[in-house]
């Protein structure tokens, strides 16, 4: 059976091979939204503004899945030698595709890497931060789901969210991705079993001529800061998490063989325009 | 463990087949199934409510929907809780959707029902749509069937957070108050 639900701004599919199973797949669609509520930016209750707001100030005691997305992003951020950065969410705001719920004005903004743990669940920042989740949060609710499925005794399904998406079972799946030329049109890509791909591409948003939501993070110049391209690019890893937070490197880097995808065991995939 | 077969494309960086969508269409609930995974063990009637002109108008502008709202898919229980399937109808794509609201008003689940999107033919066209009312998984309509598992670009859901506001409206303006919706003759 399959069901769909609008959440973390897209809509979200979840797919199993059995044709009973409402309840499973509602509780992973209640993992989905336990994420959303910990780490949407939008919601300035959630723990994500509370960082944001506080984290320079005080110690702040987090939710195990943000402590856990939180080291997620440190380290890929490390091995990406800067280039994956959720740091980045004052820029987000200045191009109004964030809502300026917090006053960017004044601050001279620190990054994921200014985050230090005091302990298993705490965090403290040595500099205000506006983190976006946006570009790894995705991935990390699609596993969240897939977890909560398989461990409510669901042996194969899938669960889709907008196009990042994550394959479990022993059966291997045929993956089609949008034509970034023509997004009407899909290219099978290959099949996958047990594993995740996600894809950014600008296609959508120069449609609806939106101004781009990938930032680059080491950029110098203001005129930079935006990345605007036609092609599409997709990393197929082994949880969504790193396929989602790694097609950011990807883009910037422009590298199908950078290092920090072998650590992760990510293959890269870049589909000319 | 993960097994990943890439087309030799990939590999190769070979020139890329890609195949037309024509129409995806997604069928994932029926209506029937939606309100039981929202409201489980409750039982629901129909409530149509007549849609004036006075509330289509104000639906609209709270939404910047344009298509009117039908107002014959609205079910009632008897503790107050409702039952409303609507759709949105973009450029691209034309989404059916349930909304359940609880007696003290508030939202408790949105369900898609269905998702067609479509590219070449006008969405809008309310003669091209009649085609996929009232379908369910087993008809043949299903077109590229085979197509199940869609990566790309983050598809936003707009159209339904635009819905959802005048579903809300509705509830605000006429459900709330019964007393008030006009009952269609």
């Amino acid at each position: 059976m399959r069901r769909c639900k609008p959440l973390l701004g897209t809509y979200v599919e979840i797919s199993i091979q059995q044709e009973n199973g409402v309840d499973e797949i509602s509780l992973a669609f209640a993992a989905i939204e336990k994420v959303q509520s910990l780490m949407s930016f939008h919601d300035q209750y959630s723990e994500l503004s509370i960082i944001n707001r506080e984290a320079h100030l005080r110690t702040i005691a987090i939710h195990p899945w943000t402590s856990k997305i939180i080291r997620i992003a440190q380290d890929i951020h490390h091995h990406s030698e800067g280039l994956f950065n959720c740091g980045i969410g004052h820029r987000l705001v200045e191009a109004k595709l964030l809502p300026g719920n917090i006053d960017i004005s004044h601050h001279d903004f620190g990054g994921i890497e200014d985050l230090q743990f005091v302990g298993q669940d705490c965090v403290i920042s040595s500099f205000p931060l506006c983190l976006d989740l946006g570009g790894i949060a995705k991935g990390f609710a699609v596993d969240m789901a897939v977890n909560t499925l398989k461990f409510n005794g669901i042996h194969s399904g899938s669960v889709n969210a907008g196009g990042d998406m994550r394959i479990f079972g022993n059966e291997l799946q045929a993956i089609h991705i949008r034509d970034p030329k023509e997004p009407s049109n899909v290219i099978e890509i290959g099949s996958l079993m047990n594993g995740a791909i996600a894809t950014s591409g600008l296609y959508f948003f120069n449609r609806d001529q939106q101004q781009s939501y990938i930032i680059n993070p080491l950029a110098s110049k203001h005129s930079d800061i935006h990345q605007v391209f036609s092609e599409s690019f997709s990393i197929v890893a082994n949880e969504c998490v790193y396929a989602d937070a790694l097609t950011k490197v990807l883009i910037l880097s422009k590298q199908q063989n950078h290092p920090c995808f072998e650590r992760y065991q990510a293959q890269a995939i870049q589909i000319a325009a | 463990m993960m097994n990943w077969k890439p087309t030799p494309f990939a590999i190769a960086g070979l020139a890329i087949m890609s195949t037309p969508l024509i129409v995806q269409a997604k069928i994932y609930t029926s209506a029937e199934q939606a309100q039981k995974i929202l409201f489980p063990n409750k039982s629901f009637s129909k409530a149509p409510i007549l849609i004036t002109e006075d509330l289509q108008e104000k639906m609209r502008s709270a939404s910047s929907i344009r298509h009117p709202f039908q107002g014959e898919r609205i079910w009632r229980s008897a503790d107050g809780s409702w039952f409303i399937i609507d759709e949105v109808v973009g450029k691209h794509e034309m989404i059916s959707y349930a909304v359940g609201i609880n007696p003290q008003g508030n939202i408790t689940g949105i369900e898609i029902l269905e998702y067609v999107e479509s590219y070449g033919y006008e969405v809008g066209e309310a003669q091209w749509r009649k085609q996929f009312v009232g379908k369910n998984a087993n008809d043949p309509i299903k077109l590229n069937q085979d197509i199940q598992n869609i990566g790309g670009a983050t598809l936003s859901c707009k159209h339904i957070t635009d819905g959802v506001k005048r579903v809300v409206l509705l509830y605000e303006l006429t459900l709330k108050t019964p007393a008030l919706a006009a009952k269609p003759k």
